[in-house]
């Protein structure tokens, strides 16, 4: 029955939304859309109680042989990157059942509900699934829908947002299929552990076409996680979402196709393979100039919602940096690191909503004083940007450490100055919204102590999230040790 | 070259994907976008398909009588694009869908003309 898991929270998610389509009235729309997400995030725990103990888990659909059936395959990394996504998924939901009627009218909220269901249904299928195929049609599914939740909000620049993204991940999902119609041809499976079986025997009589498959998965996928000078739709897209949309955008969406990356490259291929083509040098070269260029670009930014997207785009850099290195322990990093920036970026996100809600401004210069009106609210926020920022024990602080030590490990000492100059480029636009927000004897002038308070039942979930974030810096050895495969 | 001749099917879908993708990227108006997506696809459908034709052999589909596993050709890579097909029409749907909006709000389909508006909203 457990091993059933992986297909029952897919399952559960899509015929949840298929029901509550039916249904009209928004309240019991919204408490269907949560029990079954707080159903999955069980099932997850379960599995990964499963995993710990047993290690792989693996589920045949169709053929047990897995020629031509679909199979699952879940190890330490995909069981706990699934928990947390349905864990932060849940904690978006219960914040958007306060704060979405403000953005999105009232006709559509029901849409919402729907197409979060079916995201998270195609985004677990990515993590699990096994199969090349698979994973493509579930890609598809979880843009399409990413598209629904940007443009529920019916204004000029979310259409546009929108058309730029579909455009963008459509040349990305098409060289996706091109790669996996090249790897189909040369291997006659879509199977991964059958691919890798194959692979690893015969890749020397075909360098170009491994050459150009490594190539054509780095760019499709790397378009979809806006991997560095890819990353042009990223910002519109994730900026004029409603807000509980934007955070589960900007900290679950990107992050699969990223993982996806890691599983082709080192699970289908291997490490010897790839670290004997120079797709990997390009892989950390993109990662370094995202890590950098990100950064500047978020600093320019005169919106809240704006910087925060850009932020995402440097710390995408950080993910592929992680794999660029091409050894266990810099996968290690970049898995980790998918995990504490999904929780640290949600939470942030979700907190530049409730500062927009309250001060009614998206400008980053509106929000002086803002510490004196919603002390919790901006304390909250100063714990995700010290995580970003690399503050001791916060899950940013153990990325970049481990980064710098896979980079010893490689020979590689001078990329931890790229660590360290992103770092400082992290404090330059974090840090101004947290000066001027507590300090300052003019940003508080006539501002009164806790006047835009929020409830603490809305705080709840924020609150929660970033819990989690400080459980996870405690808790990264032992993670850290887990992604080690 | 004469590799390139045998393989007309392959070289064939590569050329397509390179149009499709040409237009996809260099195109300004969105409708020339769309059709450039569905030409890319088209082609890798092809591609695909090519790899699982083999010549004089039929259709997988079982008419009167069985004639036996080497009479007919793969029908795993048909049986993928199909769904390949059915995910590209639905995103083609959705695209033009969008379009229609876009035109209602900005009275064009000139990508780059949209893409300047919004510059200027911003700084």
């Amino acid at each position: 029955m457990i091993n059933y898991i992986p297909i029952l929270n897919i399952l559960i998610l899509i015929l949840f939304s298929f029901i509550m389509i039916i249904i009209k009235n928004n309240k019991t729309v919204k408490f269907i859309s949560l029990t079954s997400n707080i159903f999955v995030f069980f099932l997850s725990i379960i599995l990964v109680s499963k995993v710990l103990t047993q290690n792989i888990i693996t589920l045949s659909l169709g053929d047990p042989n897995n020629l031509l059936g679909i199979e699952f395959y879940i190890s330490k990394p995909e069981a706990v990157i699934g928990l947390i996504f349905t864990f932060v998924m849940v904690m978006i939901l219960w914040y958007s059942k306060f704060n979405l009627d403000k953005e999105v009218s009232e006709n559509r909220i029901s849409f919402f509900y729907v197409l979060i269901n079916i995201l998270l249904a195609s985004l677990l299928g990515v993590i699990y699934s096994n199969d090349l195929f698979n994973s493509y049609v579930f890609i598809e599914v979880s843009t399409l829908s990413a598209c629904g939740i940007i443009i529920l909000k019916d204004k000029k620049e979310n259409i546009k947002a929108t058309v730029k993204y579909l455009i963008m991940s459509t040349i990305g999902s098409g060289l996706v299929l091109m790669a996996i119609a090249y790897i189909y041809s040369i291997t006659g499976h879509l199977n991964i552990s059958n691919i890798h079986e194959i692979i690893i025997t015969n890749y020397q009589f075909h360098r170009n076409a491994v050459l150009i498959i490594l190539g054509l998965f780095t760019v499709g996928l790397g378009i979809k996680s806006a991997v560095f000078p890819l990353h042009s739709w990223l910002p519109d897209a994730h900026s004029s979402a409603p807000t509980p949309a934007s955070a589960a955008l900007s900290a679950l969406v990107i992050k699969v196709y990223v993982f996806m990356l890691i599983k082709i490259l080192f699970r289908m291929f291997s490490y010897e393979i790839v670290n004997s083509f120079i797709i990997m040098d390009i892989i950390l070269l993109l990662g370094s100039m995202g890590m950098i260029f990100g950064s500047i670009m978020a600093i320019m930014q005169k919106e809240l919602k704006r910087m925060v997207a850009y932020s995402s785009v440097a710390q995408m850099g950080y993910i592929v940096f992680g794999i660029g290195l091409g050894t266990i322990s810099g996968t290690a990093i970049a898995i980790y690191h998918i995990i504490g920036h999904a929780v640290t970026k949600s939470s942030l996100f979700l907190i530049s909503g409730l500062f927009i809600d309250k001060t009614g401004s998206k400008k980053i210069e509106d929000l002086k004083g803002i510490g004196k009106e919603m002390p919790l609210t901006l304390g909250l926020f100063t714990l995700g940007a010290f995580s970003m920022v690399g503050i001791p024990i916060l899950p940013g602080f153990i990325s970049k450490w481990y980064l710098s030590l896979a980079c010893i490990e490689v020979g590689r000492v001078p990329l931890i100055l790229i660590i360290l100059a992103s770092s400082l480029l992290n404090v330059l636009y974090y840090f101004p919204i947290i000066i001027n927000g507590y300090f300052g004897n003019d940003n508080l002038d006539g501002k009164i102590y806790k006047a835009k308070k929020v409830s603490f039942t809305r705080l709840l979930p924020i609150i929660l999230l970033v819990l989690s974030m400080v459980v996870i810096g405690a808790m990264s050895h032992n993670l850290i040790e887990m992604f080690n495969i | 070259m004469e590799m390139l001749l045998t393989n007309y099917f392959e070289t064939g879908a590569i050329i397509l994907f390179g149009v499709g993708f040409a237009t996809l990227m260099l195109h300004r108006n969105l409708i020339k976008k769309i059709i450039g997506m569905n030409i890319m696809d088209t082609a890798i459908f092809l591609f695909f398909i090519a790899k699982g034709y083999i010549k004089g052999k039929e259709a997988p589909i079982v008419i009167d009588s069985f004639k036996g596993v080497s009479n007919y050709i793969n029908p795993i890579p048909s049986a993928l694009m199909l769904t390949g097909i059915v995910v590209a029409v639905t995103t083609t749907a959705f695209a033009l869908a969008l379009t229609i909006k876009l035109y209602k709000h900005y009275n064009t389909v000139d990508l780059d003309i949209i893409l300047r508006m919004r510059g200027a909203q911003n700084d």
